[in-house]
């Protein structure tokens, strides 16, 4: 088995609404796939599928080797789920919810009472054990989500936008767990709209946008493919935010934008941002500020999706003026 | 979250399968366990029951049989019936809530028989028409009505009616797992189960009813709930409509069980 997780031509239509148009994705025994994408882009739909909630119109998928469709129980004896909404009873208290899980995956009573213990204590809600899961904060939901998916530990783990919600700290709490996992073996696929994420967590990253697949590799391969880091300068004056624009564009190779005054430039390295700034020198405008930043999703998606090499070329041919 | 245990995310040792009947008992315990936080919730199991047979008894038995009394003895017990089996409405109510929430997709996506998601729901059920009944029964024998067919009688009276509600109430699940929203399911209660009790034996002998409504009364299985009760309760010699009344139960479970673990599967294509 080359892949725990192996994707290939998904398609899924609601009504209208093509959630997934051409999907592949894989992941090899082991490592931590990231499936990043906006809003509406198809990630739940995906994960869906994959965890045999979804039928899909299309295409294949195997987790373990096993079809996701003819072999779905088979499936589900070795995955876990943490989907986006929390899967939890709210009525129940943490304990019951978890003890109630142990005891469908066959645990005896005492079994269950310890395994729930067990991760209560880990995910720091052991003083909140008894209290209906329905009335936790979204930060204790979200942990109690993820414990009851690793009730029994599972080969493959989805979890569906696991840290959105969640404060800094619980955050990387939950990004030890999954490494944890992880290094016991298990194969996690996680969506998430935060870049940092996948670059902490994953060995490989899917971007998805529209219901395709529109970018993926190694963190690094991808902010190569996206210019690494963003360069920000707001000027002096505000009308000269165009300009700006202007002036990165020929200095290097990239498409800028002006957002409400600040322009963000795309960058690969250290020497584009100085060419940039030397360019901007020259032509003697004022910056009120200026910084390097890692890129946000949303600046990911406008360069993978906003690249009009065409248009560029055009753009080059312009000599400037200063 | 520290890292306390740094094995507790991921050491797991039990490998035993439980079978679909002892998860359906765990899910059953689930769908009681609010109880536990809500214990005035026993009382809304039993209310409508109570207050339909109360208020059928003294407002209209009397110019039904020309006692409220005589009605009572008459119609009292199936009139608890009735209002039980009005009540598996519930049934339908909850599975709809239930594959709403999240909680059922993360059981779905377990190796959780999909028999037992839905059984526990019922078998929960099952337990709060229980307890109506002894309340709702225990007010009946209070009021005056009295069982000649004794203690055993009784016991098997109310055999065969939770044996009929466990039945009828899969009708439900499926309604719950079909429906596009909670008004349908009240909607299918209002123009199904109450015409089939209104052309039933609950309130009447079959005698009394007009012609046309005497053939319903003939073939509707609440008579034959009707009819099954009152032989067990007046002491009399079970005969043909016992067996009919397990023939409606055998047919409805073959029917229905089926067809709501596939309209179950069936919400998995969407
Ligand atoms: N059950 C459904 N019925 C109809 N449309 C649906 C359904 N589920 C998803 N969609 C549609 O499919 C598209 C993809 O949705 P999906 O939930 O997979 O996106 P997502 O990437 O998870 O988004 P988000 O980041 O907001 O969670 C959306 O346009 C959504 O409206
Ligand atoms: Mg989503």
């Amino acid at each position: 088995m080359r892949y725990a997780i192996e994707v290939r031509g998904l398609k899924k239509s609601f009504g209208e609404v093509q959630a997934l148009r051409c999907v592949d994705l894989a992941a090899a025994p082991g490592t931590v796939l990231g499936v990043l994408g906006p809003n509406g882009a198809g990630k739940t739909t995906a994960v869906r599928v994959m965890s045999t909630l979804t039928r899909p119109d299309a295409g294949t998928a195997h987790v373990l080797g096993l079809d996701v469709t003819t072999r779905a129980a088979q499936v589900r004896e070795r995955i876990g789920l943490t989907g986006q909404y929390a899967g939890l009873d709210p009525n129940l208290s943490g304990e019951q919810n978890l003890v109630l899980i142990a005891r469908l995956l066959g645990a005896s009573r005492r079994q269950a009472r310890t395994r729930a213990h067990e991760l209560l204590e880990r995910f720091d809600l052991a003083h909140a054990a008894t209290r209906a899961a329905g009335k936790y904060s979204g930060g204790m939901r979200r942990r109690l989500d993820l414990a009851a998916s690793i009730v029994r530990r599972p080969e493959v783990l989805f979890l569906d936008e696991p840290t959105t919600g969640l404060d800094p700290k619980s955050r990387g709490g939950l990004w030890e767990v999954v490494r944890e996992l992880v290094a016991a073996g298990t194969t996690v696929l996680l969506t998430t709209q935060y870049l940092e994420e996948a670059d902490q967590l994953a060995d490989s990253i899917a971007v998805i946008d529209a219901g395709r697949v529109i970018a993926s590799g190694t963190p690094s391969q991808l902010k190569q493919a996206v210019g690494g880091q963003v360069l920000r300068l707001s000027p002096a004056r505000p009308e000269a935010a165009e300009r700006l624009v202007q002036l990165a564009e020929w200095a290097i190779d990239v498409k800028a934008r002006n957002e409400d005054g600040t322009v963000v430039v795309p960058v690969a390295n250290a020497g584009e941002a100085q060419a940039v700034m030397a360019r901007v020198g020259q032509a003697g405008i004022d910056l009120a500020g200026f910084g390097l930043d890692e890129p946000t999703l949303d600046e990911v998606f406008l360069t993978l999706t906003g690249h009009r090499a065409e248009a560029r070329d055009d753009e080059r041919t312009k000599e400037p003026a200063a | 979250m520290t890292a306390l245990h740094t094995n507790a995310a991921t050491d797991t040792t039990w490998t035993t399968k439980r079978g679909a009947l002892a998860q359906s008992a765990s899910m059953a315990a689930r769908s009681l366990a609010s109880i536990r936080h809500q214990p005035a919730q026993l009382i809304d199991f039993f209310m409508i029951p109570l207050m339909i047979l109360l208020s059928i008894t003294f407002f209209m038995g009397g110019q039904m049989m020309g006692s409220w009394q005589d009605f009572l003895q008459y119609a009292g017990p199936t009139i608890i019936a009735m209002g039980l089996f009005f009540a598996i409405v519930a049934t339908g109510l909850g599975l709809y809530g239930d594959i709403k929430e999240g909680v059922f997709d993360r059981l779905t996506a377990m190796p959780v028989s999909r028999f037992a998601l839905l059984a526990g729901r019922i078998g929960a059920d099952m337990a709060k028409h229980a307890w109506a009944l002894l309340v709702v029964g225990g007010v009946a024998f209070a009021i005056g009505y009295r069982a000649e067919g004794g203690v055993l009688g009784t016991a098997a009276a109310a055999g065969v009616l939770l044996l009929f509600l466990f039945s009828a109430s899969w009708t439900m699940a499926l309604a719950g797992l079909t429906a596009k929203s909670e008004e349908q399911i009240q909607t299918w209660m209002i123009s199904l189960l109450m015409p089939l009790a209104y052309t039933s034996t609950i309130f009447v002998e079959i005698e009394t009813l007009p012609g046309a409504v005497q053939w319903l009364a003939e073939i509707n299985p609440l008579s034959a709930l009707a009819d099954s009760m009152r032989v067990f309760l007046d002491g009399g010699t079970p005969g043909g409509e016992v067996l009919a009344l397990f023939g409606w139960c055998a047919a409805i479970v073959a029917v229905f069980v089926p067809l709501s673990l596939r309209a179950y599967r069936r919400r998995l294509g969407d």
